[in-house]
């Protein structure tokens, strides 16, 4: 259990990496669209996020349309890697071939 | 029962077997949110299909007992097919709102796209190309809407290749086998042919991707319940 990236170790923190961790590869999703696939209060999902982006596993990209400011979201390389190997650790600790 | 929702912050973390199963739940649900729309697209194409060719089919096909008029059925005919195009645009769209894919991505859905309008155009000027030489405006009922679907059947089969979608690869096949069926049995069955065979496959379709995002959704929601 020691293995476990305390970063995702989170219901919150891994229910977001699943999710980006479904998108395509190289896909980005801005903030409301992600709370939206995730159920989850804006405040919830930022404080998240920010932990998520200091571990270097998500990746934030604020750009305009038109006027509007748009954050887009993205699993990092690192991300994907971290996310990948915490639910290796876990089913190897459920005793699971991966 | 009580179900409970994820700790309000998300903060803690299950056993492992439940945070498991929070990944694999979580992942269906996105599947399941994204691919909402399926159903929606693949029965407007199936009442299109089934209900457009059938009118063409209706021109002559009870004669004398019935005949549909055939400016009527052409223009039910064109209307469907609008419609069914409208709506997989309009919910296509909708569906990717809030996404943005990799460069690579976006070029192919829009070759693809594009595709769809050149290759009917090309469908168009092949057949002129015919008339040209000789085809009669019989034959010319038999080589519109088989090339048509055949296209369509082309195209299907190319879409289950770019985005990894098996049903897609069956729905070509399957309308690739009506397609070439179709003309044996003679003008104008042969749009009864393309009415029953391809209506009724979207439909099937349409059905089976209904069931299976409800399976997928009872699924989420009865681990969600359990694990409260």
């Amino acid at each position: 259990m020691d293995d476990l990236d305390p970063v995702i170790h989170a219901q919150g923190r891994l229910r977001i990496m699943a999710t980006l961790s479904t998108l395509g590869d190289a896909d980005q999703v801005t903030f409301p669209r992600l709370q939206e696939l995730l159920d989850m209060t804006a405040g919830n999902l930022s404080t998240h996020l920010r932990k998520l982006e200091d571990a270097g596993y998500v990746s934030v990209d604020k750009t305009h349309r038109g006027r509007t400011p748009v954050t887009y979201l993205e699993l990092t390389k690192q991300g994907r890697r971290a996310f990948e190997d915490y639910v290796e650790t876990l089913r190897s600790v459920l005793g699971q071939q991966p | 029962m009580t179900t409970q929702p994820p700790a309000s912050d998300g903060e803690n973390a299950l056993d492992p077997a439940q945070m498991l199963a929070l990944v694999e739940d979580q992942k269906r649900s996105v599947e399941g949110q994204l691919a909402s729309f399926v159903p929606v697209i693949v029965t407007a194409w199936g009442i299109a299909w089934l209900v457009g060719f059938g009118c063409l089919w209706l021109i002559d096909g009870l004669a004398p007992a019935f005949a549909l008029p055939l400016p009527l059925a052409v223009a039910i005919f064109v209307l469907l097919l609008m419609g069914a195009i409208a709506v997989s645009a309009v919910l296509g769209i909708r569906s990717g709102r809030g996404m943005r894919g990799s460069s690579a991505e976006a070029f192919a859905g829009i070759v693809y796209g594009c595709t769809w309008t050149i290759g009917s155009l090309a469908i168009v000027g092949f057949g002129a190309g015919l008339s040209f030489n000789g085809m009669s405006a019989e034959l010319a009922n038999i080589f519109y809407p088989i090339a048509f679907v055949l296209f369509a059947g082309i195209m299907y089969i190319l879409s289950a290749a770019l985005w990894r979608a098996v049903p897609m690869l069956i729905l070509g096949v399957w309308t690739l086998i009506v397609a070439v069926a179709a003309p044996f049995f003679g003008m104008p069955t042969h749009y009864l042919v393309l009415a029953l065979g391809g209506g009724l496959g979207f439909l099937a379709l349409g059905v089976a991707s209904f069931v299976y995002l409800r399976r997928l959704r009872a699924r989420v929601t009865r681990r969600a319940a359990g694990h409260g």
